[in-house]
């Protein structure tokens, strides 16, 4: 096996931080799959970062030790000559889009390279295949789900033909089907004899037979465990009784211009917990969005009964405006006059070690569980999700799912839009799922 | 629109609206700017949320010179000395500099506007000369923020409805625009370092889909151009005329030389 990238006693500092990201990293790395694990903030985005040279050349900040990419010195090497070789996915797909539609995005990596117009074709094409979005081609961007993002974001990286793929949570908002042409498409690379680096929270999705495990720990490399829990049942929530219907969609139909899901019938009673899952692209944000009356529908009727409502968007960063994340949750109480202190709701989701900090320096993973808090404080009647597992470690998970189960026992109604099918199983008294404009049950556990 | 011809629209834009205090010629730049953007914006672009903003630093603006410049004869209002810095009196000279001002600022912003509604970010991108391709990274998050401004503002307003945000005075919308703000900021790093990451700038590159320069493309370029060296041709000269509110105010000069160069600018909106 040769190297594809060495690190000696490497730490790296981002600007006006304290505290170190990277923290002494030794490391080889060869060909095939390497799967990189840890808690949300343990570090394993900026270390993708620095395979190609973002860290430190992008963000500048403070690198010690060596570090070898490709036999190129990281730190005398530039990420735009790294990133001839290199090719990354980052965390959240739909910021690192420069052109309007599908196929000139995927293009855009090839053109760079300066590569002749029918080879650019020609990886194009066998790319969108590789992702299965071939007939996303000639699509905007703009009108594209985030799971028909992240496919289009991971078809770009590919049609590069790198040395060397670093992929950031690329199954986030991946449905099962996009998670196993993503794993397809890495045994692939690997078989090729090309390095492919995951860093996934739920790496049982891309892992393959010879891959090496890795784990961080607060910029540190662990040793790890190899644990494949994830792939074990999870415990399930008890069967337990509803309250009177919280709200009820009546032969809906769906969409923003065109109608995207019709015939939609469903409700959703006090302490119940719905999931709705489907395709990416089939049309689940729409449906939530509806429900909650953020979206006027086409046609057919809402009817919520008064109360609070919850909702947690898609993209929560820009909820957070606060100077520390106690701040944040407190807004909200002072918004709608709660009797309640933030403090529990800090302790719910473990970040009351984290309460001074600005929202804006945590790791995405982090910002989605500040978000969670300050949406879900207090005891809101109707509680909607949207893709709430979005970059969430096992640890977050297993906190929201506390946090729902509570929430349900004192009769909310929740519902969840995910394209994690595992932590809808989970928590779901229902599951619907959402798939070429109809909805059907899949699974129902309680009367 | 070829985007090497609307880059020399806008910087004939910019020259005029900068290079004279004259407020005729600054109207009829910024009607000028106004109507190209109208004609020949993309489908499906938002101008309410642009415009909108256009009009705040336009009255922000004006507000500002009224209260702060103090100078002039005609006086509308008196207010007390003690008010720190806006203690004085209110001229009219001073609102119609203000206005003057504002002219020329809604111009600029205009023009800087259509570059991301009138062609793709992208296009501008790959229309740079070679000499400029580490530029353009910046250059293609820089023309993402007006229209990730507009969708970041929407969605942030509605998350914060949710937690229980009303409008309640300017001082209540710093927590939509605040973050609004910052996370259009971010996106735009996010663009700039995957711009980085994908090797934009690393060597030749190759563009699938050149803008081609159609006639009417031409005729924009060689106006556009006109303009710009017939309005610096006229300042070497002294044709532009100097517009002076203060301390008396006084009517604008008329000039035909820099009119004609300002009605040039109007070109690109008649054009198919």
């Amino acid at each position: 096996m040769s190297e594809v990238a060495r690190f000696d006693g490497f730490s790296y500092r981002y600007p006006e931080s304290e505290a170190l990201s990277l923290n002494q990293i030794t490391l080889q790395l060869g060909e095939g799959l390497t799967l990189l694990t840890g808690a949300s903030g343990s570090g394993k985005s900026t270390l993708l970062r620095s395979l190609n040279g973002l860290v430190p050349h992008f963000h500048g900040g403070q690198a010690r030790g060596r570090a070898w990419i490709l036999g190129q010195d990281l730190r005398a090497t530039s990420t735009r000559r790294l990133a001839r070789e290199v090719a990354m996915v980052f965390q959240e797909p739909e910021s690192q889009f420069v052109l309007a539609t599908v196929r000139r995005e995927v293009a855009f990596g090839p053109e760079n390279l300066g590569r002749p117009a029918a080879e650019i074709a020609d990886r194009v094409e066998a790319a969108l295949q590789a992702m299965g979005v071939g007939e996303l081609a000639e699509r905007r961007i703009s009108t594209l789900s985030g799971g028909q993002r992240q496919r289009v974001a991971l078809a770009a990286a590919l049609a590069m033909r790198p040395r060397l793929l670093a992929l950031d949570e690329p199954t986030s908002q991946l449905d099962d089907a996009g998670a196993d042409s993503l794993r397809r498409a890495c045994q692939r690379l690997a078989a090729q004899e090309l390095a492919v680096v995951v860093a996934e929270h739920r790496p049982w999705r891309v892992d393959s037979p010879g891959s090496r495990r890795l784990e961080l720990s607060h910029g540190s490399l662990t040793p790890a465990l190899g644990s494949k829990s994830g792939l074990l049942p999870l415990p399930r929530r008890p069967p337990h009784p509803f309250g009177p219907s919280a709200w009820e969609l009546s032969e809906l139909v769906v969409g923003h211009q065109e109608p995207v899901a019709a015939g939609i019938n469903l409700g959703c009673r006090q302490g119940e917990v719905l999931c709705l899952t489907g395709p990416n692209g089939s049309g689940k944000t729409t449906l939530l969005r509806t429900a909650a009356g953020l979206l006027r529908p086409l046609s057919g009727s809402v009817d919520r009964r008064p109360g609070r409502c919850a909702y947690l968007p898609q993209e929560p960063g820009g909820v957070l405006h606060q100077v520390s994340l106690v701040e944040e949750v407190r807004q909200t109480i002072r918004w709608l006059k709660l009797d309640c202190s933030p403090w529990p709701m800090l302790e719910e989701f473990e970040l009351s070690s984290l309460a001074g900090i600005d929202p804006r320096d945590l790791s995405t993973g982090q910002r989605q569980r500040v978000a969670l808090a300050a949406v879900l404080v207090g005891s809101p009647e109707l509680v909607f999700l949207d893709e709430p597992t979005r970059g969430a470690d096992p640890n977050s998970r297993q906190l929201l799912l506390r946090v729902l189960e509570r929430l349900a026992a004192r009769g909310s109604a929740v519902l969840v839009a995910t394209s994690d099918t595992q932590f809808a199983h989970q928590i779901g008294d229902r599951v619907h799922e959402l798939a070429g404009g109809q909805l059907r049950e899949r699974d129902e556990r309680a009367a | 629109m070829n985007p090497r011809a609307l880059a020399i629209w806008v910087a004939a834009v910019l020259l005029l609206s900068l290079g004279s205090e004259d407020p005729f010629l600054r109207v009829l730049t910024l009607g000028a700017a106004l109507a190209v953007l109208l004609v020949r914006r993309r489908a499906g672009t938002r101008l309410r949320p642009a415009l909108l903003a256009v009009g705040v630093a336009a009255l922000l603006t004006v507000l500002f010179n009224l209260l702060l410049s103090h100078t002039g004869q005609n006086v509308l209002l008196e207010l007390p000395g003690w008010l720190p810095a806006l203690g004085g009196p209110l001229t009219l000279e001073g609102a119609a500099y203000g206005l003057d001002l504002a002219l020329g600022l809604a111009a600029c912003i205009v023009a800087g506007i259509s570059l991301s509604l009138i062609v793709q970010p992208h296009q501008l991108v790959d229309s740079l000369p070679g000499l400029l391709s580490r530029t353009g990274a910046a250059l293609g998050a820089a023309m993402t923020l007006v229209p990730r401004l507009g969708h970041s503002f929407l969605a942030v307003r509605e998350a914060q409805q949710m937690r229980g945000w009303r409008p309640r005075g300017m001082r209540s919308w710093t927590a939509v625009v605040v973050p609004s703000v910052l996370t259009t900021i971010e996106g735009s790093v996010l663009l700039a370092e995957a711009m980085e990451a994908r090797a934009f700038g690393s060597g030749p590159r190759t563009a699938l889909a050149t803008s081609r320069w159609r006639a009417p493309d031409l005729v924009i370029a060689a106006t556009s151009s006109a303009a710009i060296l017939g309005f610096v041709l006229a300042l070497c000269l002294g044709r532009v005329p100097a517009w002076q509110p203060y301390p008396t105010l006084t009517v604008p000069a008329l000039s035909w030389w820099p009119t004609l160069c300002c009605l040039g600018l109007f070109i690109p909106a008649l054009l198919p």
